[in-house]
């Protein structure tokens, strides 16, 4: 058979690369030490089941040297795979109607023993150390080809309610199992298609019941590596165990998206924490989308999240933006909670620059109202106050972008008061900013009645570019708009590099130097000369500071 | 079938009217009478001219294609003669080349001859007429041009060259008479001034030449007689002679001396040679005395040479002197008060020139808005150098991956016009060290350019006699001699070797041992040291930070007395102080963003000192304050040394910001996210719009005992504070922070946003009045509240809507095509005026090839021909000579023929 003799080579190839790698535990160090003896005593077992029935009893003894889950031997382990594999394809372990009682008797311990094999495989998958988990994993999916190509009747049985829900909730929660899952996704998952169904549905139905914060990490893990979403037209024909051609729903393209989508969303309405929640968001557009058929069912999850405010609902926007413009979502407030996402922290947050490319998506539409614009302009102007320059730099940009599609908002730089009464109470009394801050709706801030005096104290940045930039909104506005794009991500140490540069080079211009020396910069340095009272340069730093 | 040439021409004279019925006499006569008939002459003459061209088609050549119709072309149309008549440019080039290249051709390898330089002589240009007016205008002007004050000849030249004719002078003016007068006179004047001899000579010779016997005869009439009484213009003109006789022997005694002077001076270096003791080398032999095998006459030249040379001398002597400059009136003596002006004015303008740096001068911004402009053309067409054009960086952003240093548009205007004076610290700072104090700041402030070099010269001398340092620093006591600093140290190339050279110096001793290498190092003293002091000045800003990173404080006087050497090396060394400063701060944002070393704030804080923070854009003050800016806007706020140090940076910024007032997000955002932590408790809403970081540990004022008071923060606080004393550092940094508000406050009063930006601090300052512990005193937290408040109500008071947008209203882009009125195909009209010019050009330079190459062609043939007809010429010239030859020997020859026949016929007669 074919098969066998590749799973003995195969076999051995393993083993002598496991002889190669430096042993991890004291015991399979001692079993390689007598090597010789224990794999010849291996292989005379292994022989002798294969020669007779009466030698069956040597099955018991092998499985009673496989040793406990954490520190499996797994040459003993690989021979016993072999010697089911043999059996299976063989026949020994079906039972035929007419067969005798005995017969039916050894086929029912056979089973039994089968099993227990098994269940010490995903033991060791679950406890064992990372190279054993790898071997256990491969040893017990070419079992599983065994049996739903052998026997009979187990064909789906194996894969839905059998031995591969055990190695899935095996893989899943295998401690320190990550470089395992990798190989499950690579090696098996991802190649082969029915394993990927079933790997899709096992998950969902795991998932479905509460599971703990690690667990469901593993899981996202899994399927958030299975990222090769199938096309509508694909021909499904890679698969792992034969049988599997036969089963009409692998075959079905819509039965594999439903299973993802089912996986997904048995995760989604897992009790996720805050972390895994945004770490979720922020594969939701390349990744789960994809594999929805109804991405509507992702709705009630992305507008929690979105609801959830802070990052998060900065996170949720792209995907909630997807399902807008895409299926159609109707999102009553959007835009009042997108005001509302304008905070303190936006602009030191790390996730801004992804903000502001969503926010140049929403606000690019020239229907909306300009009240609401100028709510958003204004709002933008008070943050960029407290803002860092590399902020400063999108927003000015940003806000001149909408100025332009919304010349009626541009009333907020240039109003000129004609009114005689309301100009007297202007001399007499100044003004308040009629924008309200506390509004939540957007509409009804009075933003667009207020001016944009924030930005105006902008041109006085420190930074001369940041100055620059602010400038633009008092100039005529000739340009048809700024690419935001270009403006995004900047840093201060970009922008420190741009203006120090990385290495040494010659100045265009002489750098001017302070016409005089002063007196004094730390000390009181012939201080009753000035009468005693300190008035040069760096006075202040002096008065501030004590320098001794 | 056209009538016959003869019929033809017969017809075309008589139309012409060149024949026609006889006149009668009568006629004839009035015509003469009238002179109609030399008009009728002329007349005849044309006609008959144009019946000959008419009846001769090969004189005229037509263009090659006859035009049916009238019609406008790009190049024919505007062309008005047609009819070429090659013959006559043929003879005209013919008739050109004869003149000018044949004469050179046959002149060719051929030496010698005259060449006429008369005026306009061989100017073909010119009329006879013309030639003569520009030769008299010429003459005139000599006359008239006013020669150098010193030229003694100057007279005499003006009478030796005049245009004459036979020794007549051709100058108008009553020249004639007195002319021939004064001429007649020379001679009696010959043997009273011998000096002018040799001047007069010639004159004199030229008129007894031209003038002939009679004149001479006249001569030597008078100079028999006995002499007469000498007219007034005669003795003035020997007193003038005089004069210049010893005028010349003045200068002949000078130069004499000169000579002498001269001698002794190249005997200089042989004395010097033996004063050192090192035998001189052997002279050269000078050239052998061989003349004797000479031309006698050339050897009186040449031992002539050295008189010659003399007078040669005299001459370049003249010349200089009309060259030398006349004395100037000096500039007076300056009176105190002036000087006290001039420089109060110089301090003004050097404000001035701060403040409009400050403003980001204009003329950058127009650059700007070009630059805009021209990238926007960019956007549209040119996508070669640029694919993808990038507006951040019209606005000088740009990603980390490219460098370029400085931004054109935001760049300083050009500074040369600042003074840089050489030395500023005085030779006594190290008295000044010394807590003297007695120093003069005057001589901090650098002279004014006029003054300059004096100074300089000062310094130099200064920096030379260092005993005076000496005398300076004895003044102090026996401490200079205790010390024992060396006078002398090398100057450094590195740290390193700065630090070996300072290893055994106390850190007191620095200042003195940087002002020695200074002055020894002294551009003035030796070229190299410029660049010395250049790398020296880099080493002390590294220096700076090295020392007050050291764990043993150095005193701040030390410090404080290495950056003023710093900031005075800058002046004379901008470049090198620039960079080294513009590296630590490079070296800080990669290395230590967020942890500044005591070194790094040491220099942020001469910053501030040496360079103007006020700079629109400065090339170091700009990076500073990003790295201010960074650390407040980023840093961690867990530690009371933390804190103190982002206090230490937020008071610097306000420092930077004293006189431009610009405004920071990161201060505001830092200080009252500062006191939010520092205060006894927590907030308990948001207080505004400011990021909130809080520190692991609470770092929050704990209301303990009454005894603790403010105090003012000490630069090392940033290490932490001592143990035990963590209230009393809270307190203080609150206090601090609370005055920063208030400086800030006051610093932006003026900003439009006052509102916004102080909402938040009144807030804060209000939470922190009202959780203040009663113990405490609050008197700072209340005024700087109240103070805040009324600046509040002020802004409110001042606030009007914006009115940015008082432009000019854009015009609408015209989209009507360029149409020209009068479109004439020959013109070219490029808009774009380089490329036009350019193709002018070469449409110029292939025509003038083409003709050039024509003309060369027509040369050649030319001379071919020519060179055929000399050949010919030359050939017949032999062809007749032989044949000349031949006839006469034929002659001969025939006779003696002849005579043989006859003897022959004799001879057979005979028989």
């Amino acid at each position: 058979m074919p098969s066998l003799v590749d799973g003995t080579s195969s076999s051995k190839k393993r083993k002598s690369v496991k002889n190669a790698t430096a042993p991890s535990s004291k015991r399979r160090a001692v079993a390689e030490t007598d090597g010789p003896d224990a794999m010849d005593d291996l292989l005379r077992l292994e022989e002798q089941i294969s020669e007779s029935r009466k030698h069956y009893n040597n099955i018991a003894t092998l499985i009673s040297r496989l040793g406990a889950d954490e520190d499996p031997n797994l040459a003993v382990a690989v021979s016993l795979c072999r010697v089911f594999s043999r059996l299976i394809a063989s026949g020994h372990m079906t039972e035929a109607s007419h067969s005798a009682e005995n017969e039916k008797i050894v086929v029912a311990w056979l089973r039994e023993r089968c099993r227990e094999y098994q269940r010490s495989l995903a033991g060791i998958i679950r406890k064992g150390d990372a190279s054993s988990q790898i071997t256990a994993l491969t040893l017990a999916m070419r079992l599983l080809n065994e049996r739903a190509t052998h026997l009979h009747g187990e064909d789906i049985q194996v894969w839905i309610s059998g031995f591969f829900k055990n190695i899935v909730e095996a893989v899943v929660e295998a401690k320190d199992g990550q470089a395992l899952r990798a190989e499950f996704v690579e090696k098996f998952a991802k190649q082969y298609e029915d394993v990927r169904y079933y790997t899709f549905t096992q998950i969902a139905e795991y998932a479905s019941t509460e599971r703990d914060e690690e667990t469901l990490d593993a899981i996202t893990a899994i399927i958030s590596a299975i990222d090769t979403v199938p096309e509508p037209q694909h021909k499904f024909q890679n698969f792992y165990s034969k049988a599997s051609k036969a089963n009409k729903k692998v075959l079905s393209f819509n039965a594999h998206k439903k299973a993802a989508q089912d996986a997904w969303l048995a995760v989604l309405r897992g009790n996720i924490s805050q972390s895994q929640r945004k770490s979720l968001l922020r594969i939701m557009a390349h990744t789960i989308e994809p594999w929805f058929s109804r991405p509507e069912l992702l709705m009630d999850f992305l507008t929690d999240s979105y609801n959830f405010g802070g990052a998060t609902s900065l996170l949720a926007l792209s995907g909630l933006f997807y399902l807008i413009q895409e299926k159609n979502l109707d999102y009553p407030q959007f835009y009042q909670k997108l005001y509302s996402l304008l905070d303190a922290d936006l602009l030191h947050s790390k996730h801004r620059s992804r903000f502001f490319r969503l926010m140049n998506t929403f606000l690019a539409s020239t229907h909306l109202p300009a009240a609401l614009i100028a709510s958003f302009i204004k709002r933008l102007a008070r943050l960029a106050l407290n803002a860092p320059p590399t902020a400063i730099v999108v927003i000015v940009p940003f806000i001149y972008n909408l100025f332009k599609n919304h010349p009626t908002c541009t009333f907020m730089l240039h109003r000129e008061t004609r009114d005689p009464a309301r100009k007297a109470s202007l001399e007499a009394d100044g003004m308040d900013d009629p924008f309200d801050p506390a509004q939540k709706d957007p509409l009804l801030t009075a933003a667009i009645d207020s001016s944009l005096w924030e930005i105006h104290s902008l041109q006085h940045h420190y930074h001369p570019n940041v100055a620059a930039i602010a400038r633009i909104l008092a100039e005529q506005f000739t340009k048809q708009w700024y690419n935001i794009e270009d403006f995004l991500d900047y840093t201060y140490q970009g922008m420190m590099v741009g203006e120090l540069g990385t290495e040494e080079k010659p100045f265009k211009r002489v750098p001017v130097v302070e016409y005089q020396i002063p007196k004094r910069i730390f000390t009181d340095r012939l201080l009753q000369e000035d009468g005693g009272v300190d008035t040069a340069q760096g006075s202040f730093m002096r008065g501030l500071w004590d320098f001794a | 079938m056209p009538p016959s040439q003869l019929k033809q021409l017969k017809s075309s004279l008589r139309d012409s009217g060149v024949v026609g019925p006889q006149k009668s006499k009568k006629q004839k006569r009035q015509n003469a009478k009238t002179g109609a008939g030399g008009q009728e002459r002329i007349r005849r003459n044309a006609a008959l001219e144009a019946i000959r061209d008419r009846f001769n088609p090969f004189e005229i050549k037509t263009a090659a294609s006859r035009s049916k119709f009238d019609v406008t072309t790009r190049d024919g149309g505007s062309k008005t003669d047609k009819n070429h008549r090659p013959g006559v440019t043929k003879s005209l080039g013919e008739v050109r080349r004869r003149e000018t290249l044949l004469r050179e051709m046959n002149r060719k390898n051929k030496v010698g001859g005259v060449i006429d330089r008369r005026i306009g002589e061989n100017d073909p240009t010119m009329t006879p007429e013309e030639r003569a007016a520009e030769r008299f205008a010429r003459e005139s002007e000599r006359r008239l041009r006013k020669e150098s004050m010193f030229n003694l000849e100057e007279d005499d030249d003006e009478e030796e060259f005049q245009l004459t004719h036979k020794g007549q002078s051709l100058s108008f003016e009553d020249g004639v008479n007195l002319e021939d007068y004064s001429d007649k006179d020379m001679g009696l004047d010959e043997e009273d001034s011998d000096s002018e001899l040799p001047h007069k000579r010639k004159r004199v010779f030229e008129d007894e030449d031209d003038m002939g016997g009679a004149a001479d005869g006249e001569d030597e009439g008078e100079e028999g007689l006995p002499e007469r009484k000498k007219s007034k213009h005669e003795v003035m003109k020997e007193v003038i002679a005089k004069s210049k006789f010893h005028k010349l022997e003045r200068q002949q005694a000078k130069e004499d001396d000169d000579d002498l002077r001269e001698e002794l001076d190249k005997d200089l270096p042989d004395l010097f040679d033996m004063l050192r003791g090192v035998k001189p080398p052997p002279k050269p032999e000078p050239p052998k005395d061989d003349l004797g095998g000479m031309n006698p006459e050339r050897a009186a030249w040449i031992e002539e040479g050295p008189g010659k040379d003399t007078e040669k001398e005299y001459d370049q002597r003249l010349r200089q002197m009309t060259f030398d400059q006349r004395s100037k009136p000096t500039d007076r003596t300056k009176t105190e008060e002036e000087k006290i002006e001039e420089e109060a004015q110089r301090l003004k303008k050097l404000e001035e020139e701060r403040l409009r740096r400050m403003r980001g001068e204009e003329s950058s911004e127009d650059e700007e808005s070009a630059k805009e402009d021209g990238s926007d053309v960019d956007d549209m067409g040119d996508s070669d150098n640029e694919s993808v054009f990038d507006d951040a960086k019209a606005f000088g952003f740009q990603m980390s991956t490219d460098q370029t240093t400085s931004r054109p548009e935001l760049a300083v205007e050009d500074e040369d016009d600042f003074i840089i004076d050489d030395d500023l610290v005085e030779t006594r700072s190290d008295v000044d060290l010394s807590l003297d104090g007695s120093d003069d700041e005057a001589s901090f402030v650098e002279d004014s350019e006029g003054e300059e070099e004096d100074a300089q010269e000062d310094e130099h001398i200064n920096g030379l006699t260092i005993p005076e340092g000496e005398s300076a620093t004895t003044a102090n006591g026996a401490q200079t001699a205790a010390d024992g600093l060396a006078y002398t140290y090398p100057c450094p190339s590195d740290h390193e070797e700065f630090l070996d050279i300072i290893k055994n110096v106390a850190v007191g001793d620095l200042p003195t041992v940087v002002q020695r290498i200074r002055a020894l190092h002294h551009p003035r003293l030796a070229s190299a040291n410029k660049s010395k002091l250049g790398r020296f000045s880099a080493i002390l800003v590294q220096h700076v930070a090295y020392m007050a990173n050291q764990p043993e404080h150095p005193p701040f006087a030390v410090l404080e007395n290495i950056l003023r050497h710093v900031h005075s090396l800058a002046k004379s060394h901008p470049e090198e102080v620039s960079q080294a400063f513009r590296r630590h701060l490079r070296q800080m944002s990669t290395e230590r963003p967020l942890n500044p070393l005591p070194g790094d704030l040491v220099i942020l804080t001469g910053v501030f000192a040496i360079f103007p923070t006020s700079d629109h854009f400065h090339a170091i003050a700009t990076p500073a304050h990003l790295t201010l800016a960074r650390y407040l806007g980023q840093s961690t706020v867990n530690s009371l040394a933390e804190i103190s140090t982002g206090t230490y940076a937020a008071s610097l910024f306000l420092q930077y910001q004293a006189i431009s007032k610009r405004y920071m997000p990161e201060f505001i955002n830092y200080v009252l996210n500062a006191l939010c932590i520092l205060c006894p408790k927590e907030p308990t809403t948001s207080l505004g719009a400011f990021p909130t970081r809080s520190p692991e540990t609470s770092l929050r004022l704990k209301a303990t005992k009454s005894t603790v008071a403010p105090r003012t923060l000490r630069f090392w606080d940033i290490t932490g504070p001592a143990a035990g004393a963590e209230e009393e550092l809270k307190l203080s940094l609150i206090t601090t922070l609370v005055k920063l508000l208030d400086t800030a406050s006051d610093l932006w009063s003026d900003k439009s946003a006052f509102t916004e930006i102080f909402t938040p601090v009144h807030a804060v300052l209000t939470h922190l009045v009202k959780t203040w512990p009663a113990k405490l005193s609050k008197t700072t937290l209340q005024a700087t509240l109240n103070k805040v408040s009324t600046h509040l109500s002020q802004a409110r008071l001042h606030r009007r809507p914006l009115e940015l947008h008082h432009h000019k209203p854009l015009a609408i882009k015209s989209a009507i095509p360029k149409f020209e009125e009068s479109f004439n195909p020959d013109k070219h009209y490029d808009p774009n005026r380089e490329r036009a010019e350019l193709n002018k050009v070469k449409a110029e330079y292939k025509r003038e090839k083409k003709g050039a190459m024509r003309e060369l062609r027509k040369d050649a043939n030319f001379v071919a021909r020519e060179q055929l007809r000399q050949k010919k010429e030359r050939d017949a010239e032999y062809e007749r000579k032989y044949k000349r030859l031949v006839a006469e020997v034929q002659n001969e020859e025939g006779r003696e023929a002849n005579a043989y026949e006859r003897e022959k016929r004799l001879r057979q007669g005979k028989r």
